[in-house]
């Protein structure tokens, strides 16, 4: 419960930082000083950064909102379409990540002893250092070849196409899932050397049966993954999305920010935290009604 | 020789990733003088083969192994001539990194000058803006494009953006540190801060220091290829390119800056980005292979002795 409140408060200061970062002045002032000659001066002064923050504010404030581009569209009807197209992205990602991560991390523990869980153990790191823009290059190049072969084509570089979403999910799946993987592993060693562990097998409980026990409780804390998992999808969405003309939010967002268009990289940046947040308090409250307490500490 | 055999084979991660990085350290010192590696970077836009007018970008042949860029460079001189400036700005961003975060986790711990409070919020902000964000926002300001010290200025962001996050991970091992006995009897012949810092605390985390260095130089080589891609880079100067119009310039060559016009590259001359991407993922891996190899020392050396 007391996460779920700090983080309450926490969260609007996130905002306000952010936006406040975002308004930092970027104001160019050219000069002519000869027939060909320009210079460029930058002010950067505490007034400025005021009426950038005051302009910001009255924007919102006269809008109601977000407010509207030149045509008259609303921000936030663009602002959808792109994010629709990531939250596909997204939502493969990180689904991906947190049940085939935990389902699999589940899997090797029951398997450590074999040499397949200590093959994975060895490797798991490996894996998780290959970048995922270079995963993404091999894919890309990888694919081009195999066209060229005569592998059916489609289209590589689109954002309409209902595939579309699947090789920048696939990209940025993996170092999540292998970190799952390797929480979830670490957790459940750690829960395995619990005392009730010891009495339910002398009971005669299968081992299977006993795997599930512990991974029901060591789930409180492998959820507290969640919130990192999400973080690095974020972190390599605009990236992605970038190499791969997908254009979504991510990408959006990077060049807002780069044309210095402050309205829309807030606009565009705002669902990403929101998601963050709605993520940390699934979990909160998941872990407050759903999961078994931690009675340790009692 | 046995003894040998059992060591080599108990720290064979270790080993393996020390080899890799002696290698990579070598061809940033000694590839710039090897025989087959181009120290101009001659630019070949064309060349003329039996009457057929061929154009850069080169595809890899016997003459370039990795073929050439846009320009006629070649890739390998290229990753080999660029080598030692990127591992200079990826150690120097990790080492100013933990100049600061170590004095900032102390004094969070020690809970002087609310730094508490600071880490810890800066810890929060970083748990929900990812660090390429802020570093894109911030190298953007003016005041550090126009800078005639963009690059150190850049290194320098990058390095503090993430300075909270290290600081905090760092506070929590002093902590633990801590709450240890012999901690008392530092405090019952009154050792001054500093002191306990020298002799009580850090000896204890020196180990653990390290894996946080090494894995961070590995996080920091991924974010400066990120920023690669986005046409952020730290070696960058403000020219002026037409008449009122400024534009950033490469001036110095480094991995990432190979990586620029991937979105072009990528559907056709793919060579020009893949080897660097390439060999900025060894270089990846091969500081993940250490920090590895270090994770693992502790647990084989539990003696007294």
């Amino acid at each position: 419960m007391g996460r779920l409140l700090r983080n309450s408060i926490v969260f609007p200061l996130v905002i306000v930082g952010f936006v406040l970062l975002l308004l930092l002045p970027k104001n160019v002032d050219v000069q002519q000083e000869g027939a060909l000659s320009f210079s460029a001066d930058y002010p950067f002064t505490f007034d400025l950064y005021k009426r950038n923050i005051e302009q910001f504010i009255g924007h919102l404030w006269t809008e109601k909102g977000f407010g509207e581009t030149r045509s008259g569209v609303p921000l936030t009807e663009h602002g959808e379409r792109y994010l629709k197209r990531s939250m596909k992205v997204i939502v493969a990602a990180f689904g991906l990540s947190m049940v085939l991560g935990s389902l699999l991390g589940v899997w090797f523990f029951f398997l450590r002893d074999k040499w397949l869980g200590k093959l994975f153990s060895s490797l798991g790191w490996a894996l998780a250092s290959i970048p995922d823009f270079f995963l993404f290059i091999i894919c890309q190049y990888g694919l081009i070849l195999l066209m060229q072969k005569g592998f059916p084509e489609f289209n590589l570089f689109s954002s309409d196409d209902w595939y579309s979403f699947i090789i920048p999910s696939l990209a940025l799946t993996i170092y999540p899932l292998f970190h799952m993987i390797k929480m979830t592993l670490v957790t459940m060693d750690h829960e395995s050397s619990q005392e009730y562990v010891r009495t339910v097998l002398s009971k005669g409980m299968t081992r299977s049966r006993t795997t599930v026990h512990i991974f029901w409780n060591a789930l409180s804390t492998i959820l507290n993954q969640s919130h990192m998992v999400l973080l690095y999808i974020l972190s390599s969405l605009p990236i992605i999305e970038k190499l791969s003309n997908y254009n979504g939010a991510g990408y959006q967002l990077l060049e807002s920010i780069l044309d210095d268009e402050v309205i829309w990289a807030f606009m565009f940046f705002l669902p990403f935290l929101a998601m963050m947040f709605i993520v940390m308090v699934l979990v909160e409250l998941a872990r407050i009604w759903l999961l078994p307490r931690d009675v340790s500490h009692v | 020789m046995r003894q040998y055999v059992i060591t080599i084979k108990r720290h064979a991660l270790l080993l393996c990733g020390l080899l890799m990085l002696t290698f990579i350290i070598g061809m940033a010192i000694f590839g710039p003088s090897l025989s087959f590696i181009d120290e101009n970077l001659e630019e070949v836009t064309h060349t003329l083969t039996d009457g057929q007018l061929e154009v850069a970008p080169f595809p890899p042949s016997r003459e370039h192994v990795m073929g050439t860029d846009r320009d006629g460079r070649d890739i390998l001189s290229l990753i080999v001539m660029g080598a030692s400036q990127t591992l200079l700005i990826v150690c120097l961003v990790t080492v100013i990194r933990y100049l600061v975060a170590i004095p900032l986790a102390y004094m969070a711990h020690k809970r002087v000058f609310g730094i508490d409070t600071l880490v810890k919020s800066l810890n929060h902000f970083l748990s929900y803006v990812p660090t390429i964000i802020i570093v894109v926002i911030l190298a953007m300001l003016p005041p550090i494009i126009v800078s005639d010290a963009r690059p150190f200025a850049l290194v320098i962001i990058i390095a503090l953006v993430e300075a909270g996050r290290a600081a905090h991970t760092m506070k929590l091992d002093f902590n633990a540190v801590a709450e240890k006995e012999f901690m008392l009897s530092g405090a019952a012949v009154g050792a001054s801060s500093l002191r306990m810092l020298k002799a009580y605390y850090l000896p204890f985390l020196y180990q653990k220091l390290i894996i946080y260095v090494v894995s961070d130089l590995g996080k920091v080589m991924f974010l400066l290829g990120q920023l690669g891609f986005i046409g952020v880079f730290v070696s960058q100067e403000l020219v002026q390119v037409e008449i009122g119009m400024f534009e950033l310039r490469n001036e110095s060559i480094t991995w990432p800056m190979l990586l620029m016009d991937t979105f072009m590259d990528l559907r056709g001359p793919v060579w020009i980005i893949f080897w660097p991407a390439c060999v900025m993922t060894v270089t990846i891996f091969t500081f993940n292979m250490i920090a590895q190899g270090l994770q693992q020392l502790p647990k084989k050396r539990d003696s007294f002795m």
